[in-house]
């Protein structure tokens, strides 16, 4: 990462009367980086988007977009684009008046505006609609609009407020991909909020997870996947979900006894100290079924859903172990199945404090 | 300087202007002259300290004189009576209107718009029309009620001491009919279909749904309706002026009507004032209530 | 086919109550196409024998109506200039925000709009005496009956404003505009409806206006046709004819407005009242 930083906030705060939405956020953005912040919601990632637009007072800290101080900058002078989640298309204009909107008020001549509108409208398959107006425009169309808006000034940061949220699945997985591939065709550098972890891990090279105003972790898709850093993380990253087991370290302390139905004991292949009391996180995906005679532990099925590329099998109660097969199931509900779990692929956490083992 | 620009074009100043303008000019041409109102009701004032910034205290003389006039509490029974006659009038067909055109038929919304007109016309031409309608020898009124059977003889609606107040009463329930009935069918309209017709499952009939859902459920737009039509009762000057000027010897005199008679014919501003003081608290009462209705109808 | 009939039944009943309830008005023109002996006749006449239109061009020319009208539109105009100037923005500062203080204000407006205005023109007259205005009294009439407006308006136009989500003037501030560039440009044009509506209704109001003009305009020329016809109006006057001719001149260009924006008055009525 040796290109330049294009965002950098220091220790930003934004307090909204007592309550305290963002705690000390430090970022660095490198140019040409596509980030996303993900949480659930009332987390702070919209407020975070916000503050960065300009939209939001921050109540501390420092933001810098392209080497300039933009803390108290009102939002037109930023040169930053953002796409809502509504859209924000301006209902009295055209497709074409909409798109060049900034450009009308940069003074931008009369013959320019038109070829730029076209332009865009090019680049993003619009070129039908241009003298149309927002509301004989269909969902995907509106969204397409409100990407164009944001490409035709050519900013410095590109920022996405859950853009996809008001998408019907499949064109949600369609415009996933095309904001990814947009994103580098322009070499841009983009901040999109999401609270979808699937979008997060597709289209970023680099997660932000923010939980209660706080960064959580932020790392590219594949550390937190392999790596996540809390229960939190781990839990929020992945589907389905990871299961988590509570354990305890046996006295040589390379081997956990999971507390469940037969009190198994998982080889571990970090050392840990012993007898202590450890969540154990298993995604369901590192969970194989194996004959009785080789299985680290078995567990009756409860419930068997079936996509039809996929099976997620529930097995036993309190602790429920949840289990993602590719391969047709040969079992039913009832029947007492053995498991293997991949050793290498156990993550352990302190029970009081959340954070990883390692 | 340049701080202030810029908090004008690009912050709050913006929203501190827009509302600063128009909140100085309610204070100078309302909540001045309100506050101003209160001083001169203690205040000795005549056509000579008219003109005057410092006039003699009197402490509450005014108010002692206006309780000991004759004809004080009468006025103050007829405000009463016009008030609550008023409302309970416009309430009553306002709501029975509403009920029907809530049917929904053909042309329903267009003929209850129609029904709003005597709500803009101004309201000295409602009370010259009204002030025709009811006279006694040749008013209309008269002759549909002889013919109907329901009075024996003509009723002197603005002359006699018995119905002069009725005659402004009658006219201003015509005038707020229209308006409760919309406000109420705003409320009627809210009040969703399958409520209905769960309650229709359950067995009740179309009087029992209307005691125990519609009713029920319209609380808070029929406490802002009443309210508002107190309010508005209690601005009501124009009918008088136009049909009775409070006489004969103040039978159909209300609050609001003797301030202005106070100050503007016995040039008693003193009194005047003394008595819109004392209105204003009650109406600002009524506003409070119409607040409160109104804020239950967001949370509800 | 029966509900249909049931519809047109009920339609029919409609129309019967609205006739009923606009007889007034039906008697108001009838009564001044009368001649002056047959709005005396016993039993009354529900269609003039012989129209006399000639009445309208009579009143008008004797009672000196052009200018009282005159006056009457300067009032209106100038009160619904400064109305909807001043109040237009209130009321958008005040659909914009949440929070305490926008609740303090609201609650002051309102309470500004429930004084009566024939409590209020008592300290209002000694006021501008003081000060000099009433040697200007259509300027002056026209400050305090905007002044009686204004919450009216601002509660009914905030209501427009609310309506116009917040998101579209934000996007036009991340493309480049001001505060006042994006109210101008954006959230203007979008509630721009509402605005007109509020402001016809103001404008109308204004029009009819009585207690301020006749307490404060003293000279007849300068008077609007609410004094003039309180004034045509003696306590034993027999013109009805030319009374009803009066009103007649004076409310049917707003009753013919009020018809043409029926529905969008209506709607923003309703919107706004209750909100």
């Amino acid at each position: 990462m040796t290109s330049p930083l294009q965002i950098e906030l220091k220790a930003v705060n934004k307090y909204y009367g007592n309550f305290h939405a963002l705690k000390n956020i430090d970022l660095a953005v490198p140019s040409g980086t596509f980030v996303a912040l993900v949480g659930p919601s009332g987390c702070g990632k919209s407020t975070l988007l916000r503050s960065l637009a300009g939209l939001e007072e921050t109540s501390g800290g420092k933001m810098e977009i392209a080497g300039v101080d933009v803390t108290d900058m009102p939002p037109r002078k930023r040169d930053v684009a953002m796409v809502f989640q509504s859209y924000a298309l301006y209902p009295h204009m055209t497709v074409a008046q909409n798109l060049t909107y900034s450009l009308r008020i940069q003074k931008v001549a009369k013959a320019e505006l038109r070829a730029a509108a076209e332009k865009v409208a090019a680049s993003i398959g619009l070129t039908e609609l241009l003298d149309r107006y927002p509301r004989e425009l269909s969902g995907g169309q509106r969204q397409r609009v409100a990407m164009g808006r944001a490409i035709i000034r050519n900013p410095k940061v590109f920022l996405f407020d859950e853009p996809l949220s008001n998408l019907d699945a499949s064109l949600r997985v369609q415009m996933r991909k095309e904001i990814r591939a947009l994103h580098d065709r322009l070499g841009a550098t983009t901040v999109y909020v999401t609270h979808d972890q699937i979008e997060a891990m597709t289209m970023a090279d680099h997660v932000v997870v923010l939980r209660a105003g706080v960064i959580e972790q932020q790392a590219s898709p594949m550390t937190l996947y392999e790596r996540p850093t809390s229960k939190f993380v781990a839990g929020f990253i992945g589907s389905p979900a990871m299961n988590f087991i509570e354990g305890k370290i046996c006295d040589n302390g390379t081997s956990v006894m999971l507390e469940m139905a037969g009190a198994p004991k998982l080889d571990i292949v970090q050392k840990v100290t012993p007898n202590m009391p450890v969540t154990v996180g298993i995604r369901p995906e590192h969970i194989r079924v194996a004959p009785s005679e080789e299985c680290d532990f078995s567990l009756p099925v409860t419930l068997i859903e079936t996509t039809g590329t996929m099976s997620y099998v529930s097995l036993g109660t309190a602790p429920e172990l949840s289990l993602m097969l590719t391969d047709r199931t040969v079992f039913s509900v009832g029947d007492n199945i053995g498991l293997v779990v991949d050793k290498a692929r156990i993550h352990l956490f302190d029970p009081k404090t959340e954070q990883a083992i390692t | 300087m340049r701080r202030i620009m810029m908090s004008v074009v690009d912050g709050k100043g913006f929203d501190l202007i827009l509302v600063g303008a128009a909140l100085i000019f309610l204070f100078l041409f309302s909540g001045l002259p309100l506050l101003y109102n209160i001083l001169m009701s203690f205040q000795e004032v005549d056509m000579f300290s008219l003109g005057k910034f410092f006039r003699p205290f009197v402490g509450l003389d005014n108010y002692r004189a206006l309780l000991s006039q004759p004809a004080f509490w009468p006025i103050m029974w007829n405000t009463i009576v016009f008030v609550t006659c008023s409302i309970g009038g416009q309430f009553l067909v306002g709501f029975s209107l509403a009920l029907f055109f809530n049917l929904n038929f053909v042309g329903s919304t267009f003929i209850r718009g129609l029904f709003l007109v005597s709500w803009v016309m101004p309201g000295l031409v409602v009370g010259a029309i009204w002030n025709w309608i009811l006279a006694g020898d040749f008013g209309v009124l008269n002759y549909f009620l002889e013919n109907l059977g329901i009075i024996d003889e003509k009723i002197f609606w603005r002359s006699d001491i018995n119905y002069s107040l009725w005659a402004v009463i009658i006219t201003n329930i015509w005038l707020g009919t229209a308006f409760n009935m919309i406000l109420l069918s705003v409320g009627l309209a809210g009040i969703p279909e399958d409520v209905y017709e769960a309650a229709e499952l359950d067995g009740a009939n179309a009087i029992q749904r209307l005691w125990t859902i519609t009713l029920p459920m319209m609380r808070s737009t029929i406490g802002a309706v009443v309210s508002l039509g107190l309010i508005f009762t209690l601005q009501q000057f124009d009918l008088f002026a136009a049909i009775t000027s409070g006489g004969p010897a103040n039978s159909s005199n209300v609050a609001q009507y003797w301030a202005w008679e106070l100050s503007f014919r016995q040039y008693d501003f003193a009194k005047g004032a003394a008595i819109s003081t004392l209105m204003i608290f009650f109406v600002m009462f009524a506003a409070i209530v119409y607040v409160r209705s109104t804020k239950h109808e967001v949370r509800g | 086919m029966t509900s249909n009939r049931i519809q047109y039944t009920l339609l029919g009943i409609a129309v019967i109550f609205a006739l009923v309830y606009l007889f007034p008005l039906y008697w108001m023109y009838v009564t001044a196409l009368k001649s002056g002996t047959e709005i005396f006749a016993i039993p009354p006449t529900f269609v003039p024998n012989e129209p006399n239109w000639g009445v309208f061009g009579y009143v008008w020319e004797v009672r000196g109506m052009g200018k009282f009208l005159w006056n009457s539109l300067v009032i209106a105009t100038g009160t619904m200039i400064i109305t909807a100037g001043l109040g237009t923005g209130c009321a958008y500062v005040l659909a914009r925000y949440r929070n305490v203080w926008i609740d303090v204000a609201l609650f002051l407006i309102l309470m500004l709009q429930v004084l009566p205005a024939s409590l209020m023109i008592t300290p209002l007259f000694v006021g501008f005496s003081q000060i000099g205005l009433l040697n200007t009294p259509r300027f002056a009439v026209i400050l305090a009956v905007s002044a009686k407006a204004m919450p009216f308006f601002v509660i009914l136009v905030r209501a427009t404003f609310m309506a116009v989500p917040g998101e579209l003037e934000e996007a036009a501030l991340v493309d480049g505009n001001s505060r006042v560039g994006a109210f101008v440009s954006i959230v203007l044009p979008l509630a721009k409806n509402g605005v007109l509506v509020s402001a016809i209704l103001i404008f109308m109001q204004a029009f009819g206006e009585f207690v301020y003009s006749k307490s404060i305009i003293q000279d007849v020329n300068l008077q609007p046709a609410s004094v003039g016809l309180n004034a045509f109006m003696g306590p034993n006057t027999i013109e009805w004819n030319n009374i009803m001719a009066y009103a007649t001149i004076y409310v049917t260009p707003i009753l013919a407005a009020f018809v043409l924006l029926q529905q969008r008055i209506v709607a923003g009525l309703t919107s706004g009242a209750l909100k």
